[in-house]
């Protein structure tokens, strides 16, 4: 297949706050919670990636409470996908833009294709198709909003719910004090670990909008396949006042429970590493969902912490991976 | 044989609808709220903090007063903008308080 | 310059996809469907065909991929057979619902458990319900005109559905026969390019699927459902079409072999239809007045060309080449829209169902006769005796 220029646009990096996009691409006018962090994401995304976007919104709560009833607040094309299936669609829709463009059906720019699945539609029930959708290198954005449940059926566990969490599916009792037994999987680390397409993956957290949004930018400029992991704190499911959500994102930064860093070509360059961690216990005070933990569920939540921030600076020396040729 | 949908019951052709251009209008959530954010415009620094801390985008600048502005339609009465905002310009009213306050829909959605 | 050739229906599906210059194909490897990928690949390597050759992490991917695709604006195409297409399951409504008018192309395998390449007519039967378009070959010839027909009825504004163009793994995917491939012109003359109604645009932007209430939904399955009673007047004007441009007979609803004088008739979809027509032409040396029905669709069903193609005979017969566990008939599918076809004739013929070619065996021209036996008991008792028979099976 000989190289076509796909009109790719260059997103360029917000500056300000007041110098970010005034439109809105994602529009008042939606169902989600007060004070939803996943719905902040998404605002957040759709203004930094402006209006040459189409969105594929798997099942969750981003697309349930978004868009009911017979009515989005996407000002920008959308599409439903099964929780199953984020990243086969974008693949679909990618490949069909660019055999157009090839055959001159189409010669508008190359849309930013965007995929914004929750935790459950990324690294569990969708894993699969996120997986593939790296390994064969479309030209799409992939975004696991991170609410730490399967929130929309109503707060069950995910494979990124933390230890001790609280969930209808781990509900703390006589024989399981701790709720949850299980410690989370790592959702970019999935990415970064085996898919050689893969240029640039970061973490972003809401309380963070500027550094958010022109991680979205970078990400869209990439050619190839991108994959951002959100902090999204949800006032439901994690049982905090809703005035709170951005405290919460902040608190999760300064304690470790989050790092905010991007891997770009095999190096890793960390955005915020606080001078010094807070305990977990300041964040966990807040949350309904840990209320139930004794002293040692706590401490066993501060190792696990203190083991992934311990690998900070390791990680930063490691042996440099083969970095790809530009272009490719 | 013919199978007819009312007009009033027709759904859109495989579910497609438009986008929205400024507002979905057919979902307002005004009456969500309980409490309102009142905003000094005196304390204000413009620094857009509470513009991009809502989900509901309820927030914008006008150019002309070159003030913030607040979107009765749609604030869902959540709180962010007031906790987030550093120059202490933001603070809750009850809904109550005000006479275009606790909205009420003329039918539910 | 139109060729003959001998192509297996593998082939002749990769043949006619190219003709019609599919954008999008989705693939995964599945006995016994996997061939047709295999040449499109051939053909997007060397430059035959220009499409975006997307290699599917699975049956449920390549589904996924392909609405994608066809969502924002591009003909796209993907196949597959057995247990390939119940894992694709979950998408069969969301396609038919969303309207998105792709193709899959089924070579049939009998369902797990335990594995069997043989084919068997189960795996997409099972999805008929799901609102596709869906119908059986039963020549590599059929396969290729198919394909074409498909797309232009799925394609065309009044219909919007997707489709699934089924053929019986081995008997037609694998052994070759005669195949007409028409020129380049034929095909556009017939075949118009895919125009989606709302593709997901930079400069018109749309929502597909927001979510709905239940009282949305009825209306929703009620469009669908009346979508249904326009798709026969749309299959008439392409199957006329098709006739007039590239030369061939096709009735557009079944194929009928020596049915003008017929007393018994066998009602048989896909490869064994051939078979039975030997069958026929021998019975009919020893005065058995026997004959076919062929539904060259399964949905729409031909209910009102069924029942007067069968109104005057004396008994029928169908060959079940799928199971229906503990239905009406506990034998298989067909069986059941046969009898609901004919119900409402003044006089019904008694009606059976042989069960025969399940995991993929052949029906051999012995065990026609052996059906046709029986058919001529019930046409001379008037009555049927039995549901079902099951070939082989039954003590002699």
């Amino acid at each position: 297949m000989q190289a076509f220029d796909y009109k790719k646009q260059i997103l360029e990096p917000i500056k300000s706050l007041q110098g970010a996009p005034r439109a809105e691409m994602y529009v008042p006018g939606h169902r989600t919670c007060a004070g939803c962090g996943p719905a902040l994401n998404y605002r957040l995304t759709a203004k930094a990636a402006g209006r040459d976007t189409i969105f594929v919104g798997p099942t969750g709560c981003m697309y349930v409470a978004n868009s009911s009833y017979l009515c989005t607040p996407y000002a920008v094309s959308w599409i439903h996908a099964q929780i199953t299936n984020g990243g086969a669609v974008a693949s679909g829709i990618e490949g069909a833009y660019k055999i157009l463009a090839r055959k001159k059906k189409y010669d508008g720019p190359f849309p930013n294709i965007i995929v914004m699945a929750g935790d459950g539609g990324s690294v569990d029930i969708g894993l699969q198709a996120m997986s593939a959708m790296m390994y064969r290198g479309h030209d799409v954005l992939f975004i696991c909003y991170d609410n730490e449940s399967y929130a929309n059926t109503g707060i069950q566990i995910s494979p990124t719910s933390p230890y001790g969490a609280n969930t209808t599916f781990t509900p703390p009792g006589k024989f399981i004090p701790e709720g949850n037994t299980l410690f989370p999987k790592d959702p970019p680390q999935l990415v970064i670990g085996g898919h050689p397409a893969v240029k640039y993956v970061a973490t972003t957290c809401v309380s963070y909008p500027l550094d958010l949004m022109n991680k979205v930018r970078k990400a869209l400029n990439v050619n190839g396949p991108t994959f951002l992991h959100m902090l999204s704190p949800c006032p439901k499911g994690w049982k905090f006042d809703e005035k709170l959500t951005l405290e919460m994102g902040r608190l999760a930064v300064q304690t470790g429970m989050w790092s905010l860093y991007e891997w770009e070509n095999g190096e890793y360059k960390y955005t915020r590493i606080p001078k010094k961690y807070k305990p977990v216990s300041e964040y966990m005070k807040y949350q309904g969902r840990f209320s139930h933990l004794k002293e040692d569920h706590i401490a066993k939540m501060q190792a696990f912490v203190d083991e992934k921030i311990s690998k900070i600076k390791a990680v930063a020396v490691e042996a440099p991976v083969p970095t790809p040729k530009a272009g490719a | 044989m013919s199978i007819n949908v009312p007009k009033d019951r027709e759904v859109p052709f495989g579910a497609v609808t438009p986008a929205p251009v400024n507002q979905q209008e057919l979902f307002i959530t005004s009456n969500w709220r309980i409490i309102r954010p009142i905003i000094d415009h005196e304390k204000c620094t413009r620094c857009f903090t509470c513009y991009i801390s809502c989900p509901d985008s309820c927030w914008s600048f006008n150019e002309k007063e070159e003030q913030m502005e607040w979107n009765w339609k749609f604030c869902k009465g959540c709180g962010i903008c007031i906790n987030e905002c550093p120059a202490d310009a933001l603070s809750a009213a009850p809904e109550l308080d005000f006479p275009d306050g606790v909205v009420r829909l003329e039918k539910p959605f | 310059m139109a060729q003959e050739k001998m192509l297996s229906g593998c082939a002749a599906a990769a043949q006619a996809a190219k003709l019609a210059e599919v954008e999008v194909i989705c693939s995964y490897p599945i006995r016994p469907y996997t061939a047709i990928m295999m040449e499109l690949a051939r053909m997007v390597a060397n430059g035959e065909l220009d499409a975006e050759f997307i290699h599917g992490e699975g049956e449920h991917a390549q589904l996924s991929v392909v609405l994608g695709a066809s969502a924002a604006g591009a003909r796209a195409y993907t196949g597959s057979a057995g247990v390939g297409v119940t894992y694709a399951g979950e998408l069969y409504s969301p396609m038919a619902g969303g309207r998105y008018p792709i193709q899959m192309a089924i070579a049939d395998r009998t369902l797990d458990p335990p594995g069997d390449f043989g084919s068997e007519h189960t795996d997409a039967m099972t999805f008929r319900d799901q609102g596709w378009l869906m119908g059986w070959a039963s020549t590599p010839q059929e396969v290729f005109d198919n394909t074409l027909i498909n797309y232009r009825v799925g394609e065309d504004p009044r219909v919007m559905l997707p489709q699934m163009v089924c053929q019986d793994g081995y008997f037609i995917s694998h052994i070759p026969d005669k195949v007409i491939l028409p020129e380049s012109a034929q095909v556009k003359e017939f075949l118009p390019p895919y125009k989606a109604p709302h593709p997901l645009s930079l400069t018109c932007p749309v929502s597909h699927g927001p979510q709905i209430r239940p009282d949305q939904g009825a209306p929703m399955d009620a469009q669908r459902a009346a979508t249904f009673l326009e798709v026969p007047k749309v299959i008439e004007e392409a199957t006329a079409d098709f006739n007039r441009i590239f030369g061939r007979n096709y009735n557009p609803y079944l194929e009928t072999y020596q049915m003008d004088d017929a007393e018994i008739a066998f009602f048989v979809q896909g490869a064994h239809a051939t078979t039975c027509k030997s069958a026929i032409r021998n019975l009919r040396k020893q005065g058995v007045k026997a004959g076919l029905v062929r539904p060259r669709w399964v949905r729409p069903w031909p209910t009102l060309q069924i029942a007067e193609a069968l109104s005057n005979v004396k008994a029928v017969g169908t060959v079940e080449t799928s199971t229906s566990y503990g239905g009406a008939m506990r034998g298989g599918n067909l069986i059941h829209e046969l009898r609901a076809s004919l119900y409402d004739l003044p006089v019904r013929p008694p009606v059976t169902s042989f069960m025969g070619g399940l995991g993929g065996e052949v029906v051999l021209l012995d065990d026609f006769y052996y059906m046709a036996k029986i058919l001529t008991q019930m046409a001379k008792d008037k009555k049927t005796h039995r549901h079902v028979y099951w070939i082989g099976f039954e003590e002699e």
